[in-house]
């Protein structure tokens, strides 16, 4: 009996946890999703502008987006962490 | 209607042993390292004097592609000699990546966090050792306080440079590849699962409903196509990135 | 630090997590999955079941045999391509393109080699031309020549000619002037043998027959 009475209340807890966790994921996906748009509309941009330097440019934007990127992941793994 | 049980994460991940302490992920690290060493070796095997084809061509498509893409645009001539380490890490990265993709076996090695984990803590050494091999001292310096800057700001920037270059950059390293690909293993998973709900659930109704989730599974997986060559490139190109501007202050 | 994690982390009962110790363990910590109890059986019994039951591992932490493994095929991997795959690979690819690039100076060479062929035959056709046009010139200009030294032969003819015939004109002319001046003189003095019944001076009558005529001539 007394095992159930600990399950019931770590069920309760994850259901406090699993909400929260989505709410983290949620708010750390909002900069990441804008900053990527921006930093890849600015390169097309760019790229439009100056084809011959389109290389470079699309090295550049995939570091960007890799340190952009990097925000939105680290929220993936609070969620983890906190839903688990 | 019907109830979707999600499992945890953790059973998603569960992988019994082969044999003790060998694992899944661990066939799939070996493995990569297996067949990059033995693509290698039979592109070197091959005959070198005529135009390349078939293995051959591939390897040295490869090659061409990390001294192009990755070692010239980051480090320049002077980074042609780090060719062999970015190539291994590309390949082996890469071929950890894609298994989360090939039906059957469908785990990516690299959505675990140990390997990840120790190829940025190997970056991490690797950029440490060379700014201490070409500028001795003078890298901490040059790192930690940058030229430039009004004496007092250094208080600020001194704590924040040493963040961002000796702690969140491998951690970064790190979480970037861990994250994306446990991303995707997940997505895939949730959107198998609801196809399988959906038509073995039971409701007849609902089976012509599942070729909806189905179909996302496949564009997914061919998104995870993608996603594994990016990560794959851009630890690489991090890397190099890492090593170059460790090597050369300047840039 | 794994076994925190783990105790945390997970929905498990307390009970057993805190029940296993050491890095090995956490693999036999158990679910809320795995609580479920046999119908008819005694919840103590539980407790064992649950010892077996594997939650899998944790999606963060990495684990140990994942990680020895993993890191030992990626540094024999890497030394493997660094000493012996790559230097291979790249002997054979700087050979072919060494090659390539040797079959490219050569087929530059040959190329200038042909240009410098070709840049004779025209300098020689052009010399040949040059010869061509100065001989059909000198062939022009000997025939030039001729006709006009042709022409001026048949002219100096001409004009000879026309010199013979103006001066056989002229004798003629003389010839006739003077037959008619006699003729006159003849007459004149006749008349005036006739008139007068004397022959006059046949001197003076030439002359004056002589003066008429050139005066007549020029009238």
């Amino acid at each position: 009996m007394e095992a159930f009475t600990i399950l019931a209340q770590e069920a309760d807890k994850a259901a406090a946890a699993a909400s929260s966790a989505g709410f983290a994921y949620g708010l750390a996906a909002i900069g990441p999703g804008i900053g990527i748009g921006y930093l890849v509309g600015k390169s097309v941009e760019a790229m439009a502008r100056q084809p011959e330097a389109a290389g470079m440019v699309r090295t550049t934007m995939f570091l960007g987006i890799a340190f952009t990127e990097a925000l939105a992941l680290i929220g993936f793994v609070v969620f983890i962490l906190i839903g688990l | 209607m019907f109830a979707l049980e999600f499992p945890p994460i953790n059973e998603i991940l569960r992988w019994s042993d082969v044999f003790p302490s060998f694992n899944k992920v661990a066939i799939i690290s070996v493995l990569a390292a297996v067949i990059a060493s033995v693509i290698f070796l039979i592109a070197g095997n091959a005959d070198g004097s005529k135009a390349p084809k078939g293995v051959r061509n591939l390897a040295e498509a490869i090659v061409e592609f990390i001294e192009n893409q990755i070692v010239m645009p980051t480090m320049g001539r002077d980074g042609l000699g780090w060719t062999p380490f970015l190539l291994s890490l590309f390949s082996f990265i890469y071929l950890c990546n894609v298994p989360g993709i090939i039906p059957v076996i469908q785990m990516p090695a690299t959505a675990r966090m140990a390997l990840p984990l120790f190829l940025s803590l190997l970056v991490w050494v690797v950029f440490i050792g060379v700014g201490f091999k070409h500028q001795g001292l003078g890298y901490l310096k040059n790192s930690l306080f940058p030229p430039g800057v009004p004496g007092p700001l250094y208080i600020l920037v001194t704590p924040i440079e040493f963040i961002s270059t000796f702690l969140v950059r491998p951690f970064s390293l790190t979480v970037r590849l861990f994250a994306n690909m446990l991303a995707g293993h997940i997505l895939l998973v949730t959107f198998a699962l609801l196809t399988k709900e959906l038509v073995q659930g039971g409701n007849i109704a609902l089976v012509p409903v599942g070729i909806l989730p189905f179909f996302m599974l496949v564009f997914l997986t061919a998104f995870e196509v993608l996603v594994a060559f990016l990560q794959a490139y851009i630890f690489t190109i991090l890397a190099a990135v890492y090593i170059g501007g460790a090597a050369h202050p300047e840039h | 630090m794994l076994t925190a994690v783990v105790t945390y982390g997970s929905n498990g009962p307390e009970v057993l997590l805190s029940a296993s110790e050491g890095e090995e363990g956490y693999s036999e910590y158990t679910y809320a999955d795995c609580s479920i109890i046999p119908e008819g059986k005694d919840p103590s019994e539980k407790i064992e079941s649950l010892g077996k039951c594997d939650p899998g591992p944790s999606p963060i932490m990495p684990e140990a045999k994942e990680l020895y493994w993993g890191a030992g095929a990626f540094i024999l991997f890497a030394l493997l391509m660094r000493f012996f795959l790559y230097p291979r690979l790249r002997r054979s690819m700087d050979a072919r393109y060494d090659s390539i690039r040797g079959a490219h100076a050569e087929a530059d060479q040959a190329r200038s080699e042909a240009e410098a062929e070709v840049a004779a035959y025209e300098a020689a056709l052009s010399e040949v031309k040059a010869e061509a046009a100065s001989r059909v010139d000198a062939a022009r200009a000997t025939l030039e020549q001729e006709r006009s030294e042709q022409l001026a032969e048949a002219n100096a003819r001409i004009s000879s000619a026309r010199d013979a015939a103006a001066a056989e004109a002229a004798a003629a002319h003389e010839a006739i002037r003077g037959d008619i001046g006699s003729a006159a003189a003849t007459v004149a003095a006749r008349t005036v043998e006739l008139a007068t019944g004397r022959a006059p001076d046949a001197g003076a009558v030439s002359a004056a027959v002589e003066g008429s005529m050139t005066s007549g001539a020029t009238r």
